[in-house]
């Protein structure tokens, strides 16, 4: 053993010097029990202090930012200029209405909880889908917000690290778009955590009738086996430097042969990712769109064993076209947000987020697997010179439905025009907290960031007044 | 000692300024505490649109505004001079009344006694004659802090038109641009761990960075006393000496082989290369070896690939024809070390038929004056400008009247499309056919700012041009010409960066006063030598590539783990995308396929970014291979856009894509011959070893794959597995 080191390296060698005692304990690794499984077991050890209340979430993540007060929020009471055209029809909970575009949605309210008090202060898409997708605030609301391991890892890379799954589907599956406004927006991978925790990503259109993951099929004539048998020489080869002890890169580059290795080797993934095995009558029903069939497969890779998985409804932020893009819809360039939400994101919605719900419903899986729907803010409660709305993450609603949340409840509210929350005000914070305590993660939970600075993984406080 | 007196002279009972007898000024406190609030930040009150109605200019910029703002909007309820407590501003500020921001700052604050004496005195404007500030003096301006003594107290003075000097330390802004170290508001930076950082001191329009460095104790720290091969190590050993941190060694000679080859000409060296080089007993082998490869047309090859990528050297703005005539006078330029200096001057001049004058293209690909003058800043002078486009720059000098003042260098480029044989009439940004850069008679840009045509003038300059010459001529040799420091420091950098993998500035193309080099006298000896060899590329290489930094091990000790910008050991990166291409293809001795190249061009030699000929054509499993690896689309000009971080889809690419298992499976290559040759299993090894990585097995290795070849009864296949292993290896993918 070497000699204990100033602090700055400790961390480094700590990680040197165990790795090098695993190695010499043998056996461990003809188990399996290799040294990144041994760590992980440690650190899960640590973290599951929390009962789970959930097996799975699946995140639909709206990006440019769906309007509050035209959907889930709705105020007819407030002036024209603040309730817009569209009007409140009543659900299947008592008290909960939504809007007239939404009947389909309006029947499953009854299932749903609404955080109707989500509050924050950045205004930019990407540093605002950040803090939605991590739970940590920016150090500033800049739209240059470069995506750096400086920077937090998203809620499925949390997961992913902290309360794993043990089969051959990965943890973490994220698709079918990289969100990015201008620049990539952070917040959709391990970041600080490390590469390994980074999700199962792919931007194949599930909508597409050819979808499949070329990745997950082996080139003709090569059989698992003999991968397997190449892969152990890779090894050989590797054990000669010292590059993997010492680079932090060329460790993250092996993890994802690991990674790769079980996926290439799992009939159950392959089975997972087969939207062909659905009949045809369901693949309608959650809508021939890429947002739609990427729902479904979310349903299939659920029921498969993944744990968590994020649809991003859009790459770009949009809301300028019927045709494609996401929420954000600001009546520039003489485009109304009217017409555009009326013809592309409310009946898509509409098609897609009550199927999947009563989908995972009618399979008894929503006992187990949490929905959350969400942007990275809601829209200004005052209708702009554009006859549309501008970024609003002052007040904006969140939609849970499932495992572990109560069924037609509504939990804080936004005031008399959807401004600021009246009360009961939740930060991304502690949304971050709220759906790792579902996943019996501690928010508490401490990680080290690159500068090694102990950090709980959510600053914020889990908000028990949902749970069931 | 006499200017320590007059502060003190000068300093109120808070040992602050102002002297409590004198009248608060607005453009001098009241703005200062606007700044040290963070109220005037862009996420805040700065912003474009301002933050709950309340407006004002982004850091200060614009001192009438922000009067205007704070006293008479909202019918002048943020000021109340009967009741100075009750004015909105100090409810806001203290979060008396809710306030988005929360509290920025106590009532017993510095801050508020400011405030509200300006208010109480009737919140005026400052008299016609106020003095304004001129400099400012921070102190220290860098220091080395020894562990366990991780805290830095800075001061700062303001020197104003009167003369007057005054003590700002409690009222400028300090910003680390580390996060991990925490600076309070009276000027303590502190530090938990070791590290590195700038802070930025703000005081009104003025700022200047401290660089404090926080050095872990290591008692037992003793100086390697390193043998310095150039000046490059004398610069990189001072520091690391005053960080108390020993460089790794030098590589054996395989490893600085595979490194050279890798560098200067983007391909790994072959099995006779690589035996010849390491058992050669010549005195100054390595030194010989960089003057030969620099000779060597993949050299040319190889980093014109690195200004095609900042040229935009592209298919769909430029067509077929343009890419490859631009491509290929790059390429020659670089071949005939024509001095880079006037390698820019012809880009910059370029006008005429883009087939007739390849460098033309350049104004092909970029349309517009300001696309122009932006990459132009990016590129030549490693200068973002975009800030600027929409208000005055927050990191940097640059104002807005700079911004549209430059881009009016470029206001009369245009261009004639001669023909445009590309179909698609969606996309209005393709072009087939001839197309003709010349100057038009007239036209000039609109500063929208004072809605009136730009001056056209150069960065930094207060004149304008001249504005009947011809701009670009006289701008290609104000920019290249010997006393523009920026220049020569700009180029010298990016050479640096991709020899060292990082820049001494970096981003390369970010220079600032807010970003500051790592190794500054580094920095001013490699660009004066620069100027001195007449813009030399080649020169400036050979004294890069013969020093002892260069040569490192990637290997770190244990005071130099933790090293990310000192250069105390080689940064490991993955190879860029047509390396491990071509090295694989190598390594199997199989050529590659690209539709619309012919067989055997190798993937470094490509000119532009899609390789296919025709757009409709099938891309093949090489094209892919590419752009998983993260070869650039070329549509920004900058380093950034190409990737070499490493992901899952690459490791599938190697372990299972289409590439790689054509090169394995092909006929006639390398292990079809090593097969026919039935040599036995250590020497096909070792053919294979020292192609695939440049060294012998070891006997580890002899002996598990002699094995794995001996108790095969497919040899092909065999040799197929091991050569997999082998370009599977970190070893082969990574630059160590």
């Amino acid at each position: 053993m070497k000699k204990p080191l100033s602090s700055a390296c400790s961390s480094y060698h700590a990680c040197s010097v165990s790795r090098r005692h695993a190695l010499k304990v043998g056996g461990l690794g003809l188990l399996g029990l290799n040294f990144p499984w041994l760590l992980r077991a440690e650190e899960i050890a640590k973290a599951a202090k929390i009962k789970p209340r959930i097996k799975s979430l699946i995140l639909l993540f709206q990006w440019g930012g769906p309007s509050h007060i035209d959907m889930f929020d709705m105020k007819p009471d407030a002036p024209e200029e603040i309730r817009g055209p569209h009007k409140p029809i009543s659900s299947s909970a008592d008290g909960i209405q939504v809007s007239e575009h939404l009947p389909k949605t309006a029947k499953i309210m009854d299932k749903v909880t609404l955080i109707r008090s989500m509050h924050h202060t950045m205004n930019n898409h990407n540093s605002a889908g950040y803090y939605a997708l991590t739970g940590a605030a920016p150090a500033t609301d800049d739209q240059r917000l470069r995506d750096s391991n400086d920077l937090y890892p998203t809620w499925g890379s949390v997961v992913d690290k902290f309360a794993p799954n043990s089969g051959e589907v990965p943890t973490f599956i994220s698709y079918p778009h990289v969100i990015r406004d201008g620049s990539i927006t952070p917040g959709q991978h391990a970041s600080f955590l490390g590469k390994q925790h980074d999700p199962l990503f792919f931007t194949q259109d599930p909508n597409n009738a050819n979808f499949a993951l070329p990745e997950l099929t082996l080139p003709a004539g090569i059989s698992y086996e003999r991968l397997h048998a190449r892969r152990e020489l890779q090894k050989i080869v590797d054990a000669q430097t010292r590059l993997m002890e010492t680079s932090a890169e060329t460790r993250g580059f092996d993890t994802y042969y690991e990674k790769a290795m079980t996926m290439l080797g799992s009939e159950k993934l392959r089975q997972a990712f087969d939207l062909s095995k659905e009949p045809d009558v369901m693949r309608d029903a959650y809508g021939r769109t890429t947002y739609g069939q990427s729902c479904l497969l979310a349903r299939r890779l659920v029921e498969h064993g993944a744990k968590f998985v994020t649809v991003y409804f859009d790459d770009s932020i949009g809301g300028q076209s019927t045709t494609d893009g996401g929420w954000d819809t600001h009546g520039f360039n003489d485009t109304k947000m009217y017409p555009i939400i009326e013809k592309r994101h409310l009946p898509i919605t509409e098609q897609t987020l009550p199927t999947l719900i009563n989908d995972l419903d009618t399979r008894g899986m929503l006992k187990d697997t949490l929905v959350v729907w969400m942007g990275e803010f809601g829209r200004t409660p005052k209708i702009n010179g554009n006859a549309s709305r501008d970024h609003w993450p002052q007040c904006y609603t969140t939609l849970l439905a499932g495992a572990g949340v109560k069924k037609g409840f509504v939990y804080g509210a936004s005031d008399r025009d959807g401004r600021y929350p009246a009360e009961n005000m939740v930060r991304p914070d502690d949304l971050a907290a709220t759906l790792y305590h579902l996943f019996g993660i501690d928010p508490a939970t401490e990680v080290v960031d690159r500068n090694a600075r102990p950090l709980p993984i959510a600053k914020g406080k889990a908000v028990t007044g949902i749970f069931a | 000692m006499k200017a320590r007196m007059t502060l003190a002279l000068l300093a109120c009972t808070h040992g602050l300024l102002p002297a409590s007898e004198a009248p608060v000024s607005f453009r001098n406190d009241v703005m200062a505490v606007l700044a040290k609030g963070g109220c005037n930040s862009g996420p805040c009150h700065g912003n474009a649109n301002g933050k709950a109605g309340f407006k004002i200019s982004l850091r200060g910029q614009d001192a009438d505004f922000d009067y205007d703002a704070l006293v008479r909007d909202m019918f002048g309820r943020r000021i109340n001079t009967a009741e100075p407590d009750q004015s909105l501003v100090l409810l806001k500020a203290t979060a008396t009344v809710a306030h988005e921001g929360g509290k920025r700052f106590a009532k017993d604050s510095l801050e508020y006694e400011l405030l509200k004496k300006w208010i109480a005195a009737g919140a005026a404007k400052d008299p016609e004659n106020t003095s304004t500030v001129t400099a400012i003096a921070v102190s220290p301006k860098s220091q080395v802090l020894l562990e366990p003594n991780f805290k830095a107290q800075l001061t700062a003075t303001a020197t104003f038109s009167d003369g007057t000097v005054r003590d700002i330390s409690r009222i400028a802004v300090y910003e680390p641009a580390n996060l991990a170290m925490k600076a309070t508001p009276d000027g303590l930076v502190t530090a938990e761990n070791p590290g590195e950082t700038t802070v930025m001191v703000r005081y009104l329009n003025q700022h200047l960075p401290v660089h404090l460095a926080f050095v872990p104790a290591r008692p037992d720290f003793k100086w390697a006393k390193p043998k310095a091969n150039n000046y490059v190590d004398r610069h990189v050993d001072a520091k690391l000496k005053t960080l108390r941190t020993n460089p790794s060694p030098v590589i054996d000679d395989g490893l600085f082989l595979r490194r050279a080859y890798l560098d200067l000409l983007g391909v790994v060296p072959t099995e006779n290369e690589a035996k010849a080089f390491v058992q050669s007993k010549e005195r100054r082998k390595r030194a010989r070896l960089i003057d030969a490869l620099l000779e060597r047309p993949e050299f040319a090859e190889h980093w014109a690939l690195k200004w095609a990528d900042l040229l935009r050297v592209e298919e769909k703005a430029l067509d077929r024809k343009g890419v490859e005539l631009f491509h290929r006078w790059i390429r020659e330029s670089i071949a005939n070390n024509k001095p880079v200096d006037q390698f820019v001057r012809e880009i910059i001049t370029a006008r005429g038929s883009t087939y007739q004058n390849p460098p033309a293209n350049f104004y092909r690909s970029t349309r517009t004056p300001t696309a122009r003058s932006e990459t132009i800043a990016q590129v030549f002078l490693g200068t973002r400008l975009q800030c600027a486009q929409c208000h005055n720059h927050p990191f940097d000098k640059w104002t807005q009247d700079d911004y549209y003042d430059w881009a009016g260098l470029f206001a009369r480029v245009d261009y004639k499309v001669l023909e445009n044989r590309y179909r698609d009439n969606l996309d209005k940004h393709a072009f087939e056919g001839e197309q003709v850069v010349f100057t038009a008679m007239k036209g000039e840009v609109k500063n929208p700012r004072i809605n009136k045509d730009a001056s056209p003038r150069f960065l930094g300059r207060t004149q304008p041009v001249d504005g009947e010459q011809d701009r670009l001529k006289e701008l290609a040799t104000w920019l290249t010409s010997p006393e523009n420091k920026l220049f020569a420091r700009v180029q010298a950098n990016r050479i640096w960066y991709h020899l060292m993998g990082r820049g001494i500035v970096d981003p390369i193309d970010d220079f600032r006063a807010t970003n500051l080099p790592s190794h500054p006298e580094l920095l001013d000896e490699l660009s004066a030598d620069f100027v001195k060899s007449g813009y030399n590329l080649k020169h400036l290489i050979r004294v890069i590539m013969n020093s002892r930094a260069y040569q490192a091990s990637a290997l770190p000790n244990d005071t130099n783990a933790d090293d990310t910008i000192n250069y105390s050991h080689t940064l490991v990166r993955r190879l860029d995308a047509e390396e491990v291409l071509d090295a694989l293809s190598q390594v199997t001795g199989t050529p590659l396929k690209f539709n619309g190249y012919p067989e055997g061009f190798r993937a470094g030699q490509i000119p532009g970014v899609h390789a296919v000929a025709m757009r409709r054509n099938k891309v093949t499993g090489a094209d892919t291979f590419l752009t998983v690896f993260g070869k650039p689309e070329r549509l920004l000009a900058t380093e950034e856009e190409r990737s070499c971080t490493t992901n899952l889809g690459q490791a599938l690419q190697l372990m299972t894509g289409p590439a790689l298992a054509e090169l394995l499976s092909e006929k006639n290559g390398r292990l079809d011959k090593l097969v026919a040759s039935g040599k036995p299993a250590g020497e096909m090894l070792n053919e294979l070893y020292w192609t695939a990585l440049t060294r012998p097995p070891t006997a580890t290795e002899t002996t598990s794959l002699s094995h794995h070849l001996d108790q095969s009864t497919d040899k092909r296949a065999a040799l197929e597995d091991i050569t997999w292993a082998l370009v599977n290896s970190k070893e082969f993918v990574m630059r160590h």
